[in-house]
């Protein structure tokens, strides 16, 4: 396959995948804030600003908006276009990069990550408003249809694995975020309303997070009603069964990485292989207590981190196919690890141009 | 009966209309059609024409016009009334094609080898030596076969008399098979019913014998030669067409930057490393093929890709260099060549053309600016043109400077009123919109044109310009046997 094609059907699936989370996490806000609403105000700031800080854009969305509010926040994350991770860029990206290889997906995956792309040029702020939750459905629902159009019409060899490498890598980005924020707000919270962490609010809250993962109900079965912050954190990192845990996340990248190189277990062919392993096998002999004792915080942070070298890898291993010789050294900075959203798809736009008879 | 048609104004004494005859009759071939769409009624046809666009844009059947903003996805006009093209007329096309297309490829050969042509003075050496189109370097260079143009599209209109004629030869790299393969489509779901009374000629297989013929001129006597296209991005307009045809080969889609040279042979960059590439399908001009050889600043080409040619480690559909068969100037002598090279008649007319070259022909026509239509000798897509009839003096005076600074750079031919079709503007109302035929030819072992072609709409109303990327549309054409 050719390593341009293996780049872009990641990163389609990657974007697609972000589009989704994205959703999952601005549903779940509403929700929540429903559910709180004797509690507290809806427009409460501070259950927008986590969201911000889940795609860690505080600054740039500072530039752009004066202040945290559901409008400011569904404006940045769903429409803005100068965010590269709103829902519309996202889709946006996913679809350009579906174009640059259409040839090589099915036609049936092009035409829903087409429709999906024309839905969202029809959407407006005021239709959001006023059903969000039709309209996040609708999101998942096309992310949900993408996958399984993808799994039931493209042939399950190379091109199939980088799919679900780049999925489960998003995904479980994703997962670390969201539990690091709202860890980190329900600390502060404790500090200044005590009354409240302990209280249903707490309660509420984390049964927000499993939800956001669509998670509540395969938790219920397996701890019952034991809704306690341990449990829940227990299940979504180390789960090895959930379709949205850290731990089953990690496993199915590592089983698609595999089948490309042909590693097996104790034997690695290629850096990514190795990091990818060795996050595997140490979340495999981890308990709750472990994470605790680091610290949650510098446990997800060290995760993270590791998951980038886990991409940086596949990007050298599989896609960095650029020759230094024939291209300037600025141009060759700029291209790493961004698939077709970085400068490299414009910088020859122009000539792309040329008349056609 | 003919609702649509009541109102139709063929204007049969200004133009050749393909539907209405002199007098005022619908021609037999259109009979069956017209009555059709005779039983639709105004949302028959809004519906059928959703059906249509959706279609064509769940395909991402867009194209880009430049100039405007970026991100400008416009989809590709298209009428919903097919053009009917008899198979004893089409007869007259294939023969008149495969005729001029050999004689043309005979012509690069000798251009590039013995010049015989030019020793005869058949054609003025400065002419061929002086076209920016002549590539000096490929002389003696032997393509698999003696084939220089594997895949033409030449431009076909009639005059007021219904004659064909050839008003374009596309010998570089001629786009629009797409469009033709997908009308079909479209045709197919929106009006079921109409097919079934026809026989219609089927297209289908244009893809097919697009890669036999790429296969057919593999340098390496390797069983299963790797035939790649090669496209210069999803930015170029052409881009979703190249797609189609990889995907419709099953063969690889490649961007300069997917393939390298080694060694003078040319290879694929892979997951699993390099792979050896025999043939490229390329849509890329020659002038950004290779940035050692043409221009140093082209991102789309691959360095080395012209000693791997030369060396004949790969083939190029279409060869390098043959531009200088399509020059407008060029063109002119097309039926000299036919002569020349075959002994015989053309079957197909060429328009009447004055070169700028030529003292007596440049006075004529800075005489007659305001009647004929001007084009730049090497340019496309219907940029470059001045249309006399239409144009402003301020314009004409324009290209009079432009044609005396560089005489060798211009022609004129009379304003042809192009033959018109009905084609529908909105949904509800049908015009006169004037029409040409690109029809496909593929030279591999043998010639072959699939039975049909692109036909080009001008659906601006009076326009004569049929480009897409000037406000052009195109429809569905049947060969049908009688």
């Amino acid at each position: 396959m050719l390593s341009r094609v293996a780049e872009s059907l990641f990163w389609m699936s990657r974007y697609f995948e972000r589009a989704e989370n994205t959703a999952r996490f601005l549903d779940v806000n509403f929700n929540l804030l429903l559910d709180l609403n004797k509690i507290t105000h809806v427009e409460n700031p501070s259950y927008w600003v986590a969201l911000i800080l889940v795609t860690s854009d505080k600054d740039r969305f500072n530039t752009l908006y004066d202040e945290y509010s559901a409008r400011t926040v569904t404006d940045y994350l769903v429409f803005n276009k100068s965010n590269p991770n709103s829902i519309t860029s996202c889709i946006g990206l996913a679809r350009e990069n579906a174009r640059s290889i259409i040839e090589s997906i099915s036609s049936e995956m092009w035409e829903q990550v087409n429709n999906l792309y024309h839905y969202l040029q029809n959407v407006t702020p005021q239709f959001v408003q006023n059903d969000p939750y039709g309209f996040y459905k609708e999101i998942k629902n096309a992310s949900h249809l993408f996958q399984g159009i993808t799994d039931n019409t493209f042939s399950h060899n190379e091109g199939w694995d980088f799919i679900q490498i780049a999925k489960y890598l998003e995904r479980t980005d994703n997962i670390a975020r969201l539990i690091d924020v709202k860890y980190h707000m329900l600390l502060s919270e404790a500090q200044s309303q005590p009354e409240l962490v302990a209280g249903s609010e707490d309660i509420i809250q984390w049964m927000a997070v499993l939800k956001s993962c669509s998670a509540l109900e395969a938790f219920r079965k397996v701890y019952l009603s034991k809704i306690d912050p341990d449990n829940i954190l227990r299940f979504l990192i180390l789960d090895r069964t959930f379709p949205r845990s850290i731990n089953f996340s990690v496993c199915a990248a590592e089983d698609a990485l595999w089948r490309i190189s042909g590693s097996s277990r104790h034997r690695y062919v290629n850096n990514a292989d190795r990091l990818i392993g060795k996050l595997e096998a140490e979340l495999s002999y981890t308990a709750i207590e472990d994470i605790f004792a680091t610290g949650l915080h510098n446990y997800l942070a060290d995760l993270e981190q590791r998951l980038m070298k886990v991409g940086e890898q596949v990007h050298l291993t599989y896609f960095a196919y650029h020759t230094p010789e024939i291209e300037s050294t600025d141009i060759e900075e700029a291209l790493p690890f961004t698939g077709i959203a970085g400068g490299r798809a414009n910088w020859s736009q122009a000539q792309q141009h040329q008349q056609q008879q | 009966m003919i609702r649509f048609f009541e109102r139709y104004e063929a204007e049969t004494a200004q133009f050749f209309d393909e539907v209405i005859s002199k007098e005022g009759a619908p021609r037999p071939h259109y009979d069956k059609m017209l009555h059709r769409f005779g039983q639709f009624s105004v949302d028959d046809i809004k519906a059928r024409r959703e059906i249509v666009n959706i279609f064509f844009r769940n395909q991402g059947i867009t194209f880009t016009v430049y100039g405007e903003d970026e991100g400008v996805e416009r989809l590709f006009p298209f009428d919903l009334i097919p053009r009917v093209v008899p198979s004893h007329e089409w007869q007259i096309i294939e023969k008149g094609l495969i005729q001029r297309i050999t004689a043309l490829n005979a012509f690069l050969n000798d251009i590039y080898h013995g010049q015989k042509i030019l020793k005869d003075k058949i054609i003025p050496a400065e002419l061929i030596l002086g076209s920016q189109h002549f590539r000096r370097e490929f002389i003696g260079v032997n393509p698999p076969l003696g084939i220089y143009i594997h895949v033409t599209g030449s431009d076909i209109i009639r005059d007021g008399q219904g004659n064909y004629m050839v008003l374009e030869d596309n010998l570089r790299t001629p786009s629009g098979v797409s469009y033709m393969l997908q009308n079909r489509q479209a045709m197919k779901r929106a009006f079921p019913v109409l097919f079934d009374k026809y026989k219609i000629r089927p297209i289908e297989n244009y893809p097919q014998e697009l890669l036999r013929t790429l296969q057919e001129i593999s340098p390496a006597s390797r069983r299963d030669p790797n035939v790649v296209l090669l496209t210069p991005g999803i930015y170029n307009s052409a881009y979703f067409e190249h797609s189609f045809l990889a995907r419709q080969m099953g063969i690889e889609l490649t961007e300069g930057k997917d393939l390298v040279v080694n060694n003078n042979k040319v290879y694929t960059r892979t997951t699993r490393g390099l792979e050896q590439v025999d043939v490229i399908y390329r849509r890329v001009d020659d002038a950004y093929l290779d940035p050692l050889v043409f221009r140093p600043d082209s991102k789309l080409g691959v360095a080395g890709l012209v000693n791997a040619y030369r060396k004949g480690n790969v083939t190029l559909a279409n060869a390098i260099g043959c531009g200088v068969a399509d020059d407008k100037v060029i063109y002119s002598f097309v039926p000299k060549i036919i002569k020349y090279y075959l002994g015989e008649d053309p079957i197909l007319e060429n328009v009447p053309t004055w070169l700028a070259s030529n003292p007596a022909d440049l006075k004529y026509i800075l005489a007659n600016l305001d009647s004929l239509v001007v084009k730049a000798a090497n340019e496309s897509g219907g940029y470059g043109m001045l249309i006399g009839p239409e144009s402003t003096v301020e314009q004409q005076e324009n290209f009079a400077e432009m044609i005396v600074a560089n005489p060798r750079n211009y022609i004129a031919q009379p304003t042809i009123s192009l033959s018109r079709h009905p084609s529908f503007f909105n949904d509800t109302e049908l015009f006169g919109c004037h029409i040409d035929l690109r029809p496909y030819v593929l030279y591999g072992k043998t010639v072959t044109i699939v039975p049909g072609g692109l036909t080009r709409v001008a659906l601006k109303r009076g326009s004569l310009v049929v480009n897409s990327s000037q406000g052009g549309g195109s429809k569905d054409t049947w060969v049908v046997d009688e």
